[in-house]
């Protein structure tokens, strides 16, 4: 029995960051990554079944980026995965949540799991829509914000619950193999200390081309794209002004102010 | 006079020769079953693992022997408790002694040689100092039966904060019996040694080479002579003579047969926790490793075999108790229970001949002989139990090694879980950005030197605090002015520093702490210096102390010394003297840990301020509770904190205009803690460097403190 975590490496914004020369980005000199939160709990919930069971479960941990991504693939090891996967190509830059979707599916071809696991939406870009365009790629039943799972590994279905807005919950029988998007909270995850993460070293990352999993470089990056980013910008702050002293001065500051917005001679 | 041969004392005299070869058995066998206790202890060490020997072999026996003939450890705290040690200590060793003479010469020199040397002039002289050694071990033995029975002090009513009455280890009655038992046994011997020489001379009265020489042995005289004034004849002498010899003589070898077994042994205990010492115990924490495949200990066998003897040396004197500041204000640690439940845990796992299963081994839980969880989680690894402890016991060491495994696993509070994610990300507490460490140099009006791209002569590492926190940022800044003002060249690596890692490393994420130490030294390898300050006592500790291990070996002092060269130097002035009532509050990693309180006094004292003393100063500081990772877990609700417990210290201080501070984290723990001891506006709390930016500049903008009426 298999379950396939797919996971990103998200980046946070520094403080006082700057767009890049081409004004779509943020430049990277700016950025920290670190892995997506919501993979934590994607990640954590399948190493509690791979736990339960005792046996025969594996987990395997996939992302799509270049070398820098398997920091986070590490940290994923350490906590209890058993193997990784990394897919990168040149080709695959600029591509939207949907071209990385059909890579996730290809993946999910060529390994076969029960179940494939995303988080509901990555903290940096929150397209929140990678996990469902995977399902829609593989045709296969799918349920967004899991936050409770019940599952035996290898059934046929799983009953899970889902939030929705209000506090109220859904609870939905789904038929396997299935993707769920997973949602913060379901579980408390461990924590990797970095011995362990240094010790996940040893175990294997296995990179893979588009080759290796059948995709075409036009079917990913902008040309296998749904949408493509136009620009990327800080907005112009509003502005704010304290008025002091007295009613008086402050009405005839007031009046000053509607003046030049106006245009109209103090 | 008579001939000097026959003045001595005839051992076995009137023994038909079956009684001597009863006692000989006797004696063998007590010899035997003391050997084989001895071989189930160091059977028990060596289950352990390896420990490195610091120091060299002279330096380490030498140290031992010196603290053993002053009693200097013994006596640190306890004026009273170190004196009548003393008296038993010599009292038995010079008992000991006598007894060991006598049958080197009885069983070894004369059968073998026919060399007899106990008689006459030396046998005099002998008998007087064992007469006056016995009166040392019953004066020092009957003023610990009245401080157990009578004083009661409270380190020793073996009350622990890490059980509850219903648990089955909370009640340690069988301590209390042992140690009574200890104390009885040990008097009897010695009051019926007493009893024995006054008979022997009440038998032997007619013998003039015995009587005219009795008052060599003053106490056994004194007591024949009220002997004969009760009607005892020679007869009735020899009689009790001879049921007092083999009564004594019983009673002393069943003492020396179950030394191994009872509290006895920490004679030798001691003595071998003391040589196997390391210096730097909890100063310098040791790596993983790398033959070992988890970090910590979490099976008894984990421990190193200087850790499983310090649990044999433990007497129970309750010192380490008393210094601790989590027991202090109610938490579930006392150092001593720790040591004394891990010990019960190794004489139960490790003292038969074969080991139980693995996971019987482990150390970690609620059963009799484990530790908790939020017993390691409450200490603030201040090191006030290892640097008071007479045997040189590293609990602190013990309790990271622990701690060390339940990170592995995740076992900890969320918010310092948080705090280590944020660290490994961000390389400082508090999640800014790296760009933002040296913000506080822009509201300089000096440039601050970049010391990656010029070389410096000052190397200043700033610490976590000291960069981030907006309070100890004005400190930071002040310290910068300062330095200006005096023409030090100084500079800062800007953000290319990183946490010290001195708390993560007390934290057990050892993982963390190796990146963290890797890229400091390799940061500072990158500079050119001569050497560091530092406004930060933890970065002090580890760079110092533990950097070396990293491959960093650099010149550094804590600010206070810095300080205190440029002001006798002159090259910074104090123009104006405070004359304020101040106390000093020393900081643990720079007092504690690296013995330096003199500095910050000698500063106090050109800055012309008036030092009030706490009672809890120098070495026995109490500590602010924020070490250990603990200003990164909450504290219990309602529950006292160690930061006011100590303001209250202070607060009972008449007078007291300002509480002085030479640590970031001091700053900030105590700053909190006088609001809520409400001790606002009564006095205030200053870093050492605000008092002297007053001193240095009369027109300092700082306001002055609140002079209490």
């Amino acid at each position: 029995m298999k379950v396939l975590v797919a996971i990103k490496q998200v980046a946070a914004l520094d403080e006082d960051f700057e767009i890049t020369a081409d004004g779509r980005d943020v430049d990277p000199d700016f950025l920290v990554t670190d892995l997506n939160e919501w993979d934590d709990y994607s990640l954590e919930e399948a190493v509690k079944i791979k736990e339960a069971a005792g046996s025969d479960v594996e987990v395997v941990a996939v992302s799509v980026g270049a070398e820098s991504v398997d920091e986070a693939l590490r940290k994923c090891l350490a906590k209890g995965a058993d193997r990784a996967i990394r897919v990168w190509d040149d080709a695959l830059a600029g591509s939207d949540s949907v071209a990385i979707a059909r890579v996730l599916a290809a993946v999910a071809k060529k390994e076969n799991p029960d179940l494939l696991f995303a988080g509901v939406q990555s903290s940096d870009q929150s397209f929140a829509s990678t996990g469902i365009a995977t399902s829609a790629f593989l045709r296969w039943p799918h349920a967004a914000v899991v936050t409770k799972l019940d599952y035996s590994p290898g059934a046929k279905s799983a009953v899970i619950r889902r939030e929705l807005e209000g506090g109220a919950f859904q609870e939905v029988e789904i038929q396997c193999p299935a993707v769920l998007t997973i949602q913060l909270g379901i579980n408390v995850p461990r924590y990797a200390s970095l011995r362990s993460i240094k010790q996940a070293a040893a175990k294997p990352i296995e990179v893979l081309s588009l080759a290796d999993i059948g995709v075409q470089p036009g079917e990913v990056g902008e040309a296998g794209s749904l949408s493509r980013v136009r620009r990327m910008y800080i907005p112009e702050k509003g502005r704010a002004e304290m008025l002091p002293g007295n009613l008086a001065e402050q009405s005839a500051r007031l009046a000053a102010i509607i003046k030049e917005f106006k245009g109209v001679a103090p | 006079m008579f001939d000097s041969a026959s003045i001595t004392r005839v051992l076995f005299e009137d023994f038909r020769p079956w009684a001597v070869r009863l006692f000989y058995l006797f004696g063998y066998s007590a010899i035997a079953v003391f050997l084989y206790g001895v071989y189930v202890q160091v059977r028990k060490y060596r289950r352990g693992t390896k420990a490195s020997l610091e120091g060299g072999l002279w330096g380490r026996f030498g140290w031992m022997i010196e603290s053993l003939l002053s009693q200097r450890t013994v006596t640190r705290r306890d004026r009273s408790a170190g004196a009548a040690h003393g008296l038993i200590f010599y009292g038995f060793v010079l008992l000991f002694l006598g007894t060991a003479t006598i049958t080197l010469e009885y069983d070894i020199l004369e059968p073998l040689f026919g060399i007899r040397f106990w008689h006459g002039e030396f046998y005099l002289w002998f008998s007087l100092v064992l007469d006056v050694a016995g009166i040392a071990l019953i004066s020092g033995l009957l003023y610990m039966m009245v401080r157990r029975g009578w004083i009661k002090p409270p380190k020793l009513d073996y009350a622990r904060p890490d059980r509850q009455p219903t648990d089955p280890d909370y009640d340690r009655s069988n301590y209390r019996r042992e140690d009574w038992a200890f104390l009885w046994t040990l008097i009897v011997i010695a009051v019926t040694g007493f009893a024995l020489e006054a008979a022997r001379l009440v038998w032997l009265q007619s013998r003039p080479d015995v009587w005219d020489y009795r008052w060599w042995s003053p106490v056994g005289a004194a007591l024949a002579e009220l002997f004969q004034a009760l009607g005892l004849s020679a007869a009735g002498g020899g009689a009790l003579r001879t049921g007092l010899w083999w009564f004594h003589g019983l009673l002393a070898l069943v003492f020396i047969a179950l030394i191994p077994f009872t509290k006895v042994k920490h004679i030798l205990t001691a003595m071998a926790s003391m040589a196997a010492r390391d210096p730097l115990a909890a100063q310098r924490l040791p790596r993983v490793p790398e033959s070992q495949t988890t970090p910590g200990y979490q099976y008894i066998t984990d421990f190193t075999w200087r850790h499983l003897l310090n649990l044999d040396a433990c007497t129970k004197c309750g010192r380490c108790h008393e210094a601790c500041p989590a027991r202090a204000v109610g938490a579930p640690l006392s150092p001593r229970d720790v040591i004394l439940s891990l010990r019960e845990f190794a004489n139960h796992a490790l003292a038969y001949g074969r080991l139980p299963d693995k996971a019987q081994l482990d150390v970690h839980g609620k059963s009799p002989g484990q530790v908790a969880m939020e017993t390691l989680w409450s200490c603030r690894t201040c090191m006030a139990c290892v640097e008071i402890c007479p045997v040189a016991i590293e609990h602190v060491p013990i309790i990271v090694q622990l701690r060390r495994k339940l990170v592995e696993e995740g076992e900890m509070d969320p918010l310092l879980q948080k705090t280590l994610q944020t660290i490994h990300k961000t390389g400082n507490s508090f999640g800014e950005s790296k760009r933002k460490r040296a913000a506080w140099t822009k509201a300089l009006p000096f440039p601050v030197k970049d010391a990656r791209k010029e070389p410096v002569d000052l190397l200043w590492f700033v610490g976590d605090y000291a960069s981030f926190d907006p309070r100890n940022q004005r400190v930071t800044q002040t310290f910068a002015t300062l330095l200006h003002e005096a023409g030090v060249d100084f500079g800062i690596l800007y953000e290319a520093e990183s946490n010290a890692g001195n708390d993560i490393r007390r934290v057990g994420e050892e993982g963390l702490y190796e990146a963290l130490a890797t890229a400091n030294v390799g940061a500072l390898s990158g500079a050119k210096f001569n050497s560091i300050v530092t406004t930060d006592p933890h970065s002090y500790n580890t760079i110092r102390n533990e950097y070396p291990d990293f491959g960093g070996r650099y010149a550094i002092e804590h600010y206070t010394t810095v300080i205190q060269r440029l002001l006798e130097s002159g090259a910074l002035t104090a123009s104006r003297k405070l004359g304020y009532r101040v106390t000093f509050h020393d900081p643990c990693h720079l007092g504690r840990f690296n013995k330096g309180y003199d500095a910050p006094r000698t500063i106090l004292r050109l800055l012309g301020c008036e030092l009030v003393e706490m009672g809890r100063c120098r070495d026995n500081s109490f500590c602010c509770g924020a070490g250990g990772g603990r200003i990164w877990i909450p504290d219990p609700v309602g529950a006292e904190k160690p930061a006011q417990n100590r303001i209250r210290e202070a607060a009972a201080i008449g007078g007291l205009q300002v509480y002085v501070v030479s640590c970031p984290k001091d700053l900030t723990m105590f700053e909190d803690a006088l609001k809520t001891t409400g001790n606002e506006g009564k006095f205030v709390v200053r870093e050492l460097i605000e008092l002297l930016r007053e001193a240095v500049d009369a027109k300092a903008a700082v306001p002055a403190p609140v002079a209490v009426a």
